[in-house]
């Protein structure tokens, strides 16, 4: 394994970032090589850089002056494998024109931890332990992440990581925008590829949706340097909120109302659902079943065209639902539910600027990574730009 | 009991606006006021000053009579034609249909739920800032995942404009009745954006897209241009959406009308709505997002339906 070509680093300038700050920039230095001139991070994050031996084949077709260099692979990681509520994880990337970067997570999905007093036991195994919180419960126990990319053209990003997995209680918020050039057309154009999902916790544990907040959110901007000018070009956006903070006291009787008035009210006897007893309606279990992990995949720019089309293909080459087969005999077997026949409900949208939008939902995490991994293996532009390496997570 | 009958009239709208009052202030979600002023009111008799102060007041009746246009189901936006996902729900939940209405029951929570947390931080910034209606509708395309949702938010918009220029304009952005500045500039941005939106050739290129016409933006600008007052305009907003789901359900057998208006004139359907404006009255469009995931799927896949009533 070999190191990129790195100059020596300033003592003083990890000094200056804060806790939980990182900043790349990954830049390509005549003849065609990628270089990172800009890494810096601080505890408890952790980038770590590697340039992988993976060389993409030039397509012929393409070779001169746009021939793709070779990508360069930045491992995003946390002492600890996951975050602490008050973690504020900011982490700054800039890809130069022409090059290309990797990003996955090697620890695996990104645990949001909560400490709780009365399980704090039960966090002996996270190494580092970090200082306790401060008083002000409600700003500080939330996690924070920020990834924010600036792409510049003919550049591309291929981030696919693990999901992240909110345990019980935990609180977490998360904003990832990227950037690209808005001068930039046709060929030129900046590539992004970048997942995004989210699991119900700790299956093992028995934890279904228990956590208290979840929130993603991504944005891709285009801007013209030249002008200044930005503009928003996509915005995806998740809410996973159990609703249990009320906006003021008496909220909450009016949110048991909404909760278990609905279903008394449609004039004839109906057993109630099976959460409505004693145990209190989980919100967010209600609004993601039947799926135990749901996530996004965006894709944009000319490395990632033939993967959308594939996918986009895929999509509505689907079997339609309800449809029947007249020829035969009946058969009065009832057809099974596709979002439970299939095990991965998803859809796929080519949305404005040449974006391809994949929603997915899937039981379980398992199912989603074989299914996501199979279709991305199958197109295999990945692994032929960036090597099998970016598919690590999945 | 003959020369009662106007003073109970009276009686009535007096409780119904000191009740529209009390609503008001309740949503209010930033700060809410102490009710002591209402109760005293309330508890006064209704007299004839009370009658012209409320009902003779010109942005009263005014307000009250675009409220009324507004929520008419014969608006023509074609709103009938978007069962808004339920359709592709009840092709995805099938074995739930041995118990149609309460599966029924949930989609309708969840659907207020997701209308309110995408929707409706766009509702009230178009209508509190008109002027920025052209940026509001790019980030509400941008932030619309697929297709679907999509094609029945731009083809509502544009009928909205269209049944603003062709019936509203004339009466409601008269310059000789209107007084009240927002208004105006409202009245204005919508001519501006219709213009722009008449003007457009399409997308220019990848990075440069036209405006679309989404509904929610437009129908916060058009209902300040209309006079309503924000807490009326977020209600009315959530309302018809509640009544275009409903009537989609009756449309697709889910139930007769008769239990949908059972279910529109709950009072736990009130209560939804209040919860859900009073959730996201200060959500930013930023900050706007999808509440629930397993939506985007089933409206996504409405296209996969091998038969299909509704558009959306």
């Amino acid at each position: 394994m070999r190191q990129p070509a790195m100059p020596i680093r300033s003592p003083f300038e990890s000094s200056i970032a804060k806790p939980g700050q990182g900043n790349v920039v990954l830049s390509l230095l005549p003849p065609n090589n990628p270089t990172l001139t800009t890494l810096t991070y601080k505890y408890p994050l952790k980038l770590v850089p590697r340039a992988p031996g993976f060389v993409p084949t030039p397509d012929p077709a393409t070779l001169s002056d746009k021939c793709p260099s070779r990508p360069v692979h930045l491992y995003l990681l946390t002492y600890g494998g996951g975050l602490l509520p008050g973690d504020h994880i900011e982490v700054s990337i800039k890809l130069d024109p022409r090059t290309r970067m990797v990003v996955t997570t090697p620890q695996g999905s990104t645990k949001i931890f909560k400490t709780d007093p009365s399980t704090e036991s039960s966090f002996n195994v996270i190494k580092g332990h970090r200082k306790k919180m401060p008083a002000n419960e409600h700003l500080s126990d939330m996690s924070q992440q920020s990834l924010d990319v600036k792409i510049g053209r003919q550049a591309a990003l291929c981030y696919l990581p693990d999901p992240s997995v909110p345990y019980k209680n935990s609180r977490y918020a998360q904003v990832q925008t990227f950037t690209v050039d808005a001068a930039a057309k046709g060929d030129q154009r900046s590539s992004l590829c970048v997942l995004d999902w989210v699991t119900q916790g700790r299956t093992s544990r028995g934890e279904n949706w228990n956590f208290r907040f979840w929130k993603g959110r991504n944005e891709v901007w285009a801007t013209d340097e030249k002008t200044g000018k930005s503009r928003l070009l996509l915005r995806d956006s998740v809410i996973l909120d159990d609703e249990s903070e009320a906006l003021d006291d008496s909220d909450e009787d009016m949110e048991e109302g909404v909760e278990t008035g609905l279903n008394s009210h449609s004039g004839r006897a109906e057993t109630p659902p099976p959460q409505a007893g004693l145990v209190p309606l989980n919100i967010i279990q209600e609004r993601t079943r039947p799926h135990g992990v749901v996530g996004t995949l965006i894709l944009s720019g000319p490395v990632f065209d033939s993967l959308g089309a594939y996918l986009m293909h895929q999509f509505t080459s689907q079997p339609r639902i309800g449809s029947r087969n007249w020829s035969s005999t009946s058969s009065s077997a009832p057809e099974p539910s596709l979002s439970t026949k299939g095990d991965v409900t998803w859809t796929a949208a080519r949305v404005r600027a040449g974006f391809v939008l994949v929603k997915f939902g899937a039981k379980d995490f398992e199912t989603a990574k074989d299914w996501l991994g199979g279709l991305l293996r199958e197109e295999g532009s990945i692994v032929r730009e960036f090597g099998e390496e970016a598919l690590f997570c999945l | 009991m003959l020369d009662g009958q106007p003073q109970d009239l009276q009686l009535e709208i007096s409780q119904l606006e000191a009740r529209l009052h009390d609503l008001r202030s309740q949503l209010d979600g930033s700060n809410y006021p102490v009710k002591t002023q209402t109760q005293t009111q309330t508890q006064t008799q209704w007299t004839t000053d009370l009658y012209n102060d409320k009902f003779q007041s010109e942005e009263i009746r005014s307000s009250l009579h675009a409220l009324l246009l507004l929520s008419d189901s014969a608006l023509p936006l074609g709103s009938f034609a978007y069962s808004s996902g339920l359709e592709s729900y009840l092709a995805h939940n099938k074995p739930q249909r041995t118990n149609p209405a309460s599966s029924f029951h949930r989609f309708l929570k969840l659907s207020i739920a997701s209308i309110a947390s995408t929707s409706l931080p766009y509702v009230l910034a178009g209508y509190r800032h008109p002027e920025t209606i052209e940026t509001l509708d790019n980030d509400l395309d941008a932030s619309t995942p697929c297709i679907v949702a999509q094609r029945a938010s731009v083809a509502q918009g544009r009928a909205l404009i269209g049944v603003w220029e062709r019936a509203f304009r004339a009466s409601f952005a008269a310059p000789t009745r209107n007084t009240d500045t927002g208004a105006q500039v409202a009245a204005s941005s919508i001519d501006d954006f219709s213009d722009m939106l008449k003007s457009d050739l399409g997308d220019v290129d990848e990075y440069d897209m036209g405006p679309k016409g989404h509904f929610a933006p437009l129908w916060g600008v058009v209902c300040r241009a209309m006079g309503l007052d924000l807490q009326q305009t977020a209600y009315i907003f959530i309302l018809n959406h509640a009544k275009a789901v409903l009537s989609a359900a009756v449309r697709a057998s889910v139930m007769g009308p008769y239990q949908a208006q059972n279910i529109l004139a709950s009072q736990s359907l009130q209560d939804t709505i209040m919860a859900r404006i009073k959730r996201e009255w200060n959500t930013s469009v930023e900050e706007a997002g999808q509440v629930v995931p397993a939506l985007d799927l089933w409206v996504g896949r409405h296209e996969l339906l091998y038969s299909r009533i509704f558009n959306s």
